[in-house]
């Protein structure tokens, strides 16, 4: 009997232990993560209460990207960036029904203002006028034009809308364009591509490098922010990177590294060991001053077909002298570089690209001019004729890795994937081109292109102004 | 005797003559420094009409800012704005009488070109303490204390502030959301 009641006692402890353990946690810990707390206790206009509330329930991801951001720190509300003037063409007209929504939270008409879902440079520039004046010169935010006045495969149609719309303009930039409904037209937009043609006619996307909804200092200042599109076959500039010392030490020491120093005080060899992309070419450093114009420190245009000063760069002259510029760059790498490795480093790289220019790009053009002279190759389109790729991959492919492998110090970039493949390129073009030449015989044009489809209208609102 | 008496008649001449030359050109100035005044021409009627029912004009300070506080230099620039009153008086007769057309917006850019932001900063003098407004403080330092190179004007960022058709008048009070600049005009 006794042996029974224990035999009980010690059952129901157990069904207790079990239930006390699961069924309380259970209630008080749903399957999700809880969401960031934020308290308004600032001053903060209700409307931005609002956003604030039902952003907070509704893409709390979002929001708690906001709530970790420096703008939060400062009391830098959604309806800073994303006010809009009643008629403005962007207002988001689906966003005004969420005010008649009682299921939301704030949900009500008081709180209606009018909101642009995309936020632009020149909304930055009401905060940040100097760094979005620099931005809007650079090759960066002026692609789009770039791209038209020198891209074949735009100008001849050789690809498809979408196949630019998922590819090219995915890093370069849509001209983004208001529907018939008054609303973004879906062919362009999403969009964060560093050229983006805006509403406002402002040039760009600050969250390309920045990412919504943080707006990271330290995030644009990490070779990670950049190779989102400086990668692969045409610039692979992170992979030379990576296989420099530079983006060696990166790699080992990042842990080290001081970030989120505030800008203007990032300081070389304090905050950082070796340097990441942006501060060699964006950073300030000794005596030369922070820019967000990426072409500034340039002193030779390595992804040009013929590389020229960026002063010459024809599709957007950048206005600087290439030797005020070279002694700037110097200068950044003289807070670690002596002046004779300095001195003796850019002779190479001068070295290489007059080889390139004049050993293979100058000769392959000719050779080229003088095919489309005789009549071998047809100038219709581009890309139809093997002898064109070939062309084209000899200074848009290896031309560009062997000279941006030799200025960032990558030598498998420079050679093997570089010089040696231009080599091979050059002398296989050139028996081919010869060949034609020597027979007389037309070159095969590709009868099966396939998707040549795009438009080849050069994008009116950037062209027609001039 | 005879000396001093010819030199204090000389005086007194002078004060006879420079007295009603100095009030006659002060009582022109003033009588063509109203907004009325600016009006009288056809041409700048639009922007007379369109500045009263801005918020320069209907604010809770009972605060007006005329035509003149912000298209003249400084009255204390004495010099300058009646060097400038004087120009664009005769320049602006000449052309009513001998242009066709006024082109407005032509005319808007020239204006914003000639803004000294001294002009501006006559009234707007306290632009760095807003503290329910950082990013207005952080803009207005790098005016105020501009890198080399990077010059602004305050009306690359404010404009369409006053000469804004509009149906009914703009309250400064009223305003439900706070006031933001548009960011970079040139852009």
């Amino acid at each position: 009997m006794r042996q029974k009641f224990i035999f009980i006692a010690v059952g129901l402890l157990a069904v207790g232990l079990v239930l006390s353990g699961t069924i309380g946690p259970v209630d008080a810990q749903p399957n999700f993560a809880k969401v960031k707390e934020y308290r308004i206790e600032r001053s903060i206009p209700p409307e931005a209460v609002a956003c604030i509330e039902c952003h907070k329930a509704t893409n709390p991801g979002l929001f708690d990207d906001w709530a970790r951001s420096r703008h939060a720190n400062a009391n830098i509300t959604c309806l800073d960036c994303h006010l809009a003037q009643p008629g403005d063409s962007d207002v988001a007209k689906g966003h005004e029904k969420y005010y008649g929504r009682k299921d939301l939270p704030y949900g009500e008409q008081k709180y209606k203002v009018p909101i642009a879902a995309i936020v632009t440079p020149k909304d930055c520039s009401r905060c940040h006028p100097d760094e979005v004046t620099q931005y809007s010169k650079s090759k960066h935010a002026n692609t789009i034009e770039i791209m038209w006045k020198l891209d074949p495969w735009l100008n001849k149609g050789m690809n498809s809308d979408n196949e630019r719309k998922t590819g090219c303009f995915n890093c370069h930039g849509t001209v983004i364009e208001i529907d018939a409904n008054g609303t973004v037209d879906p062919t362009t937009w999403p969009n964060t591509g560093v050229g983006r043609l805006n509403v406002d006619g402002s040039k760009g996307s600050c969250t390309s490098c920045h990412t919504r909804h943080r707006f990271s200092v330290a995030e644009a200042r990490m070779p990670e922010a950049c190779d989102q599109c400086h990668l692969g076959p045409d610039h692979p500039q992170i992979e030379i990177f990576e296989e420099s010392k530079h983006g060696t030490m990166y790699h080992a020491y990042k842990d080290e590294y001081n970030f989120s120093a505030a800008a203007g005080t990032w300081t070389p060899g304090t905050d950082y060991r070796a340097p990441t992309c942006a501060a060699c070419h964006m950073s300030g450093s000794g005596k030369v001053m922070g820019t967000h114009d990426v072409t500034e420190r340039l002193s030779w245009e390595t992804q040009a077909p013929l590389t020229v000063r960026p002063q010459d760069f024809k599709p957007l002259p950048s206005g600087t002298d290439w030797k005020v510029e070279r002694e700037k760059m110097k200068n950044i790498c003289r807070a670690c570089h002596g002046d004779s490795w300095i001195n003796d480093f850019y002779n190479g790289f001068d070295k290489a690209v007059e080889e390139y220019n004049e050993v293979y790009f100058k000769p392959a053009k000719a050779k080229l001019g003088e095919l489309y002279e005789k009549g071998l190759l047809d100038k219709t389109k581009f890309f139809d004729e093997r002898l064109e790729v070939e062309f084209y991959e000899l200074w848009h492919h290896e031309g560009r890795r062997a000279r941006m492998g030799v200025m960032m110090m990558a030598p498998d970039y420079a050679w093997w994937h570089g010089f040696y493949e231009c080599k091979l390129r050059f002398a296989n073009y050139m028996e081919e081109a010869n060949h034609l030449i020597e027979t007389g015989q037309k070159a095969y044009i590709a009868k099966d292109f396939p998707n040549a489809t795009g438009d080849t209208q050069k994008p009116p609102k950037i062209f027609d102004k001039k | 005797m005879k000396k001093y008496f010819i030199g204090a008649s000389l005086i007194l001449f002078g004060f006879l003559i420079a007295f009603p030359m100095f009030s006659m050109t002060y009582y022109t100035m003033v009588r063509t420094s109203t907004p009325d005044f600016c009006a009288l021409c056809h041409e700048i009627k639009p922007a007379v009409l369109a500045w009263r029912s801005s918020t320069h004009v209907n604010n809770p300070q009972g605060f007006v800012a005329d035509c003149m506080d912000c298209h003249l230099p400084a009255p204390h620039k004495t010099f300058d704005f009646f060097f400038a009153k004087t120009y664009h008086g005769a320049k602006d007769l000449v052309k009513h009488f001998f242009l066709k057309e006024y082109d407005r917006k032509k005319n808007r850019e020239a204006a914003y070109n000639a803004f000294d932001n001294a002009q501006c900063q006559k009234c707007h003098r306290n632009l760095l303490a807003m503290p329910d407004k950082r990013g207005a403080m952080l803009a207005h330092r790098s005016v105020l204390y501009a890198r080399a190179g990077y010059e602004k004007k305050c009306v690359d960022c404010h404009y369409d502030l006053v000469h804004n058709e509009s149906l009914s008048i703009m309250y400064k009070q009223y305003r439900r959301l706070p006031y933001q600049a548009k960011g970079l005009r040139k852009l």
